[in-house]
């Protein structure tokens, strides 16, 4: 670094939107306060931080890309020149040449109705005067083909229109677009949420690649310090517009001092780390093992904790669920989708199991099809013992299980008060003494005092409060077992702790068991007693968690893990990076497969 | 990707029970409404196009309800009428006569009962009958929704004009016939759009949630869809009335209404029948039109207010 | 406001979208498929619009026949007739034989392009309608053009540059045209260029007892055309201008649009390029259905002026009242509805590539 000038500088930059309110007041919101830090040439800083945290803010800030009514204090410099002194002209010629952002590639961000090739085509266009190179359409679609293949992906991609691509592909289009007019800046604004953790992984690298190639300095915004930690060599971490805390990205990491730090770190535990099994900031399970793990005599000869056989044992009187032989398709007869494909697994009332895999794996399928939402195309479902239960019955037996659904701010009716959302089930099966119900429901949830809670809306609630009334209202019909879809992963990773707690308590207190679908390792490391793993429809790994997730047998298993904050990606750094071009059939490329579409490989 | 603005709130800070009372369900559910009320209302009320039309329709209203005390109908008697035919705007006939010697702003004041009546009626009926096919067509699936869509889309389809001629020229002319022509004929833009926003509204996770909860079709219609649908609703009713007066006002102008009844529409056809418009009798011609504008732009106003109370994205439109 | 009565269900702005997410969802479903989807498509449509149309003729028939009241008499209204002649007259019109003869011979002449014949003219009905099409055509077609161009324009300009005076203004003067019935506008015109100013005629589509040809039959036809369009423009543009603006509007908050900026485009540039053809998409659809409703409007329209086309032809009609005249143009303003509609499906799966596959 002989230049001393930085790349990129925010120099005590404060940013606030001010708002006409529906009644004519304007209401003004810091975003951003009094922020300040600088990058080198060459160096990559990663920011992390919640929805409001205004790390995006400043993304957009840099390029002044902010609406109208946001106001900008403090310096920006790129590459030494005030990016807000610049005129219009001179901010367009440096847009895109200096600085690109990378934005998220989900569906918005590109025009639907042009051809991928013709949106990276319009980056070179706009920008000829600064790279004569490409004034000629030979020359561009030339260099269109470099940037595709640049970033993995065939040329004849080049021809889709967004919406024939996964997230994948188009998260790399969004990057091969960044890359057109050679900028020294690359900022990438979420560049893997909503994406596998596979796809994650490979786009991680892929940035990786791009910048020890071609002399970046990178800016990576997201809210999963997991994903900085690979990519980065410092990291900054924000809340409600401020730094909170900074750093070289490793201490950051292992050694968070700022509390806020600590929590964030904590929704990423590591598997194979004791400290964070069956242990919560908030609760500590029973049966959690010391922070040096099990001791010999707390295992069994292969490997399995004695804990999870007697409990198993005790559990195994029945179990609550037996699917024989489920399938579940979807689609016309020509393009059939084997969401569910001949899966045979007991389920059993008291203990916590998280069914894992990507997104079209077919686990939501597989939830809704054991709540009696989906009708089984083939095979059975018993519940307990008898072949699942129609019409007057199935209403019955919704008493007994209950679903907590992924997305708290829709499974709430806004228009209803906290109080009739969780009164709906008992009203719905005409319980008396529904106050009381509903007032031992919200306490159970954690939101306590009730009282201060029954006459609020939704809208007035986090994210993590709005999941506890979803739980609250399921815990009025005071059911024996929870199916849970994805329950924290709409939640920022601070409210997460506090809904998983929930699970472990309500299995030692209540004895109730759930069914936790998730594609986050990390939870089920956090709380399951078992884990089954489930890939294209087919169950291809079940047993207890400590066994699946420390000793997994199945290559697919080992390939979630190497992706993620594990002791097995630790150890095979060399593993991880095969892990790119996979044997396992199928994983990369394949093509989208679930009819309701999100199946998201390559 | 746009910069996030908004900071859900860590505390609930609109609950206005911070002590240990432990209020009851009804008494939430009251407190509720009155808030989401006032909501509504704080928000209609900054909205200054939708006040003025509000207020224009009430005058407008409360003139209709007493157009038999402010204008005596004796005094619209055409045997005992005093005047001459057509004369200009004078100090006894404030907007002139008409073909007959009636003083036309005696005509406009009752016009306007015939003109109100048949709009909000003719739009409640549609209103009614559209929001319940909407409905069911939005939530039931298979054959039931194909066979309700199939016949939405006809009603869409055919000129409702023609349709409502059609039905006025078979069953004769009279108010009746108009209102049941446009209720007929206007229930399926209604049906369309309640049908659009139960399939949104049904698409929702805590529709889902409430199967699970062990709902059955009518809770989820009746708790959930309806209470949903009907702001929308409103809205669109207010809009609705005032097509539908435009549409009484057309009929009456062809001839099809009730030929006793004053309404703007007949005093028009009169305007054209008797030639007043190419003879230059201005006062006959542009007062009866402008009360219809006046009226119609009243109930637009009123309506996009509401429809901008209710998706509040809207309001900056 | 356009005749279309039932339009204030959807049109009002912002417009309901042509169709909804979860319809078009169910449309890419059935898209998929490549070649094969556009067959299936087709005939899908097809089918549905073959489908209106069969309702539409077989209620063209049964509602005539179920009214009160006596054909026969109509036919001879105002005329002193004999039973014995309306028993004649009866059987001259096939009236006194079973109703399912009657709509058999109903069927099998429309195939022929048979619309009976007028009670009051004593033609073909099919004649009539055939002399009036053209000058409908005419005058609607133009008026579409017309309030098109005026109402996208400013609807796109005005979205924009939402909330300055160009909008409000704009949206306020197209709020007041959407309350002014279109036959009131159409006489107000009457009486001010031809009862007062003596600028234009006050009706009919050719001066009366004249016969010009070449250009100066065109002069008189345009001289003539001149107020009946502008009434119908005056009232429709204001939908178009609503409905571009609200789609504008909605399609400004694409994310794309702030890529598009990062990326260096001009503003103008960002909306031309990239905004518009967005939002045209569902306004082309709304456009296609309400032109339906605009060929409904010409009744009042060409009433008001005497135009000599359908519209006037189906007023006519109802004084006596002429049903086959009527029934015949209940028909064909139908039909011409349902295939405006058609026509509106196919386009909008050809402009949206999302719909193919």
């Amino acid at each position: 670094m002989s230049n001393t000038t930085p790349c990129l500088e925010f120099d005590h930059v404060s940013i606030s939107y001010t708002r006409r309110l529906g009644d004519g007041k304007r209401s003004t919101f810091k975003a951003v306060k009094d922020v300040t830090f600088s990058l080198d040439k060459g160096g990559t800083l990663g920011i992390a931080g919640e929805s409001g945290s205004g790390k995006s803010t400043l993304a957009m800030a840099s390029l002044r890309l902010l609406p109208k009514n946001a106001k900008v204090e403090g310096t920006i410099r790129i590459n030494g020149t005030d990016v807000n002194e610049l005129s219009w002209g001179k901010l367009r010629a440096l847009r895109w040449t200096e600085e690109s952002i990378v934005f998220q590639g989900a569906m918005s961000s590109l025009n639907p109705v042009q051809k991928v090739r013709e949106q990276i085509d319009e980056a070179l266009r706009i920008h000829v005067k600064q790279k004569p190179q490409y004034a000629s359409e030979s020359a561009r679609a030339k260099r269109i083909n470099e940037l595709l293949a640049d970033v993995d992906l065939p040329v004849s991609k080049g021809d889709s229109y967004p919406h024939q691509l996964s997230g994948g592909q188009r998260q790399r289009v969004m990057i091969a677009m960044a890359l057109a007019c050679d900028p020294e800046i690359i900022i990438a604004d979420e560049p893997t949420t909503a994406l596998d953790v596979i796809v994650q992984a490979q786009i991680l690298n892929l940035l990786k690649r791009l910048v020890a190639q071609h002399g970046l300095t990178l800016v990576v915004i997201t809210h999963d310090l997991s994903v900085l930690a690979d990519t980065c060599e410092r990291i900054m971490v924000m809340k409600s517009g401020e730094i909170v805390e900074t750093g070289e990205s490793a201490n950051v990491m292992t050694r968070p001092k700022h509390p806020y730090t600590k929590k964030l770190a904590s929704a990423f535990p590591t598997i194979g780390d004791w400290s964070s099994r069956l242990k919560l900031p908030d609760y500590t399970a029973p049966d959690a093992p010391g922070d040096q793990g099990r001791t010999s005599r707390e295992l069994a000869a292969d490997g399995t904790p004695l804990a999870e056989l007697t409990s198993e044992g005790d559990a195994k009187d029945a179990p609550i669920f037996q699917m024989q032989h489920v399938r579940v398709d979807f689609g016309s007869k020509s393009s059939v989708v084997h969401a569910v494909d001949d899966v045979t697994m007991d389920v059993y009332p008291h203990e916590i199991i998280a069914l894992v895999g990507q997104s079209g794996s077919g686990k939501s399928t597989m939830a809704r099809t054991l709540l009696g939402l989906q009708k089984p195309t083939g095979g059975d479902v018993k519940y307990e013992g008898a072949i699942f239960p129609r019409h007057k019955e199935l209403k019955e037996f919704r008493e007994h299980v209950q679903f907590v659904l992924q997305d708290p701010s829709g499974a709430l009716n806004p228009k209803q008060t906290v109080y009739e959302l969780v009164a709906e089930g008992p009203r719905i099966f005409r319980m008396d003494d529904e106050e009381n119900i509903v007032y031992q429901a919200l306490e159970e949830a954690g939101l306590s005092p009730a009282s201060d809670y029954v006459d609020v809306l939704p809208q007035e609630l986090s994210g993590g409060q709005r999941q506890r009334v979803v739980i609250a209202g399921a815990l009025a019909l005071h059911p024996k077992y929870l199916i849970a879809d994805e329950p924290v992963a709409s939640l920022d990773a601070s409210a997460r702790a506090g809904i998983l707690a929930l699970f472990l308590r309500f299995k030692h207190e209540l004895g109730m068991g759930s069914f936790i679908i998730t594609h986050d390792l990390g939870l089920a490391w956090n709380i399951a007693d078992r884990v089954a793993v489930m890939y294209q429809g087919k169950i291809v790994e079940d047993g207890p968690a400590e066994q699946v997730l420390l000793h997994p047998q199945h290559p697919y298993t080992r390939k979630l893990l190497s992706v993620v904050p594990s002791h097995i990606a630790e150890e095979g750094i060399e593993e991880a990076e095969a892990a790119e071009t996979a044997t396992v059939p199928g994983a990369a490329d394949a093509p989208a497969k679930v009819a309701a579409g999100t199946a998201d490989h390559a | 990707m746009t910069a996030d603005t908004t900071n859900a709130t860590a505390t609930p800070t609109a609950s206005p029970t911070a002590g240990r009372a432990k209020p009851s369900a009804a008494e939430i559910r009251r407190r509720r409404i009155r808030r989401q009320l006032a909501q509504g209302w704080k928000a209609f009320s900054a909205n200054t196009p939708g006040l003025i039309g509000l207020i224009v329709l009430l005058v407008v209203i409360a003139i209709a309800i007493l157009a038999p005390v402010l204008v005596p109908s004796s005094t619209l008697d055409v045997t005992k009428v005093t005047a001459k035919a057509f004369e200009a705007p004078s100090s006894h006939a404030l907007l002139g006569t008409d073909y007959t010697g009636r003083s036309l702003l005696g005509m406009l004041v009752w016009g306007a009962r015939a003109s109100l009546t048949v709009g909000f009626t003719a739009t409640i009926m549609s209103t009614v009958i559209g929001t319940l096919i909407g409905m069911a067509a939005g939530h039931f699936h298979g054959v039931t929704q194909a066979v309700l869509m199939r016949v939405i889309d006809f009603f869409l389809v055919v000129p409702s004009l023609v349709l409502a001629i059609t039905l006025s020229s078979i069953v004769g002319a009279s108010l009746l016939t108009i209102i049941i022509s446009i209720g007929v004929t206007s229930w399926a833009g209604t049906a369309r759009l309640v049908r659009s926003e139960t399939l949104t509204i049904e698409a929702r996770p805590y529709i889902e949630r409430a199967w699970a909860l062990g709902a059955s079709d009518w809770h989820i219609i009746v708790k959930h869809v309806l209470p949903a649908v009907m702001p929308i609703v409103l809205s669109n009713t207010t809009l609705a009335v005032g097509s539908s007066i435009i549409a009484e006002s057309t009929m009456a102008f062809l001839g099809l209404g009730d030929p006793m009844v004053i309404s703007w529409g007949s005093i028009l056809k009169s305007a054209m029948d008797t030639g007043a418009a190419t003879a230059g009798y201005w006062w006959y011609v542009i007062p009866p039109g402008i009360a219809i504008v006046i009226v119609v732009l009243a109930f637009t106003l009123v309506g996009r207010a509401l429809e901008a109370v209710v998706n509040p994205t809207l309001r900056e439109r | 406001m356009s005749e279309t009565i039932p339009a204030s269900g959807a049109v009002p702005a912002p417009p309901a979208d042509a169709m909804s997410a979860d319809e078009r969802a169910a449309e890419e479903r059935d898209a998929r498929g490549g070649a094969a989807g556009w067959g299936k498509y087709i005939l899908t449509k097809a089918g549905g619009a073959l489908c209106s149309l069969v309702m539409v003729i077989v209620l063209g028939f049964f509602a005539f026949r179920i009214l009160p009241g006596d054909p026969a008499k109509s036919i001879t209204s105002g005329r002193q007739v004999t039973p014995a002649q309306l028993e004649a007259i009866r059987h001259q019109y096939g009236l006194d034989q079973p109703l399912i003869v009657q709509f058999w011979k109903y069927l099998t002449d429309m195939l022929h392009g048979d619309l009976g014949t007028s009670y009051v003219y004593h033609e073909p009905v099919t004649r009539l309608i055939g002399e009036r099409v053209g000058p409908t055509i005419l005058l609607t077609g133009s008026a579409a053009l017309l309030s098109l161009l005026i109402g996208l324009w400013l609807g796109q300009r005005a979205a924009w540059r939402r909330n300055t005076t160009f909008d409000r203004v704009h949206t306020g003067i197209a709020l007041i045209f959407w309350s002014v019935p279109t036959f009131w506008f159409g006489l107000l015109l009457i009486f001010l260029f031809s009862g007062t100013l003596h600028l234009l005629p006050s009706g009919g589509m050719m001066t009366a007892g004249t016969s010009y040809a070449g250009l100066a039959l065109v002069v008189d036809v345009v001289r003539h055309l001149v107020l009946p369009v502008i009434s119908m423009t005056a009232v429709s543009y204001a939908q178009y201008l609503v409905i571009m603006r609200s789609s504008l509007l909605e399609e400004m908050n694409g994310d794309y649009l702030t890529v598009a900026r990062a990326k260096g485009l001009k503003e103008d540039d960002v909306r031309r390029r990239h905004a518009v053809p967005n939002a045209l998409l569902p306004t082309i659809t709304m456009i296609f259905m309400t032109l339906g409703g605009l060929i409904g409007g010409a009744v009042t329209v060409e009433t008001v002026f005497s135009w000599p086309g359908l519209g006037y032809l189906t007023y006519q009609a109802l004084s006596a009242p002429d049903f086959p005249v009527l029934q015949g143009t209940f028909v064909v303003f139908s039909g011409i509805v349902i295939i405006m509609n058609f026509l509106a499906e196919i386009v909008y799966r050809i402009i949206d590539p999302r719909l193919r596959k």
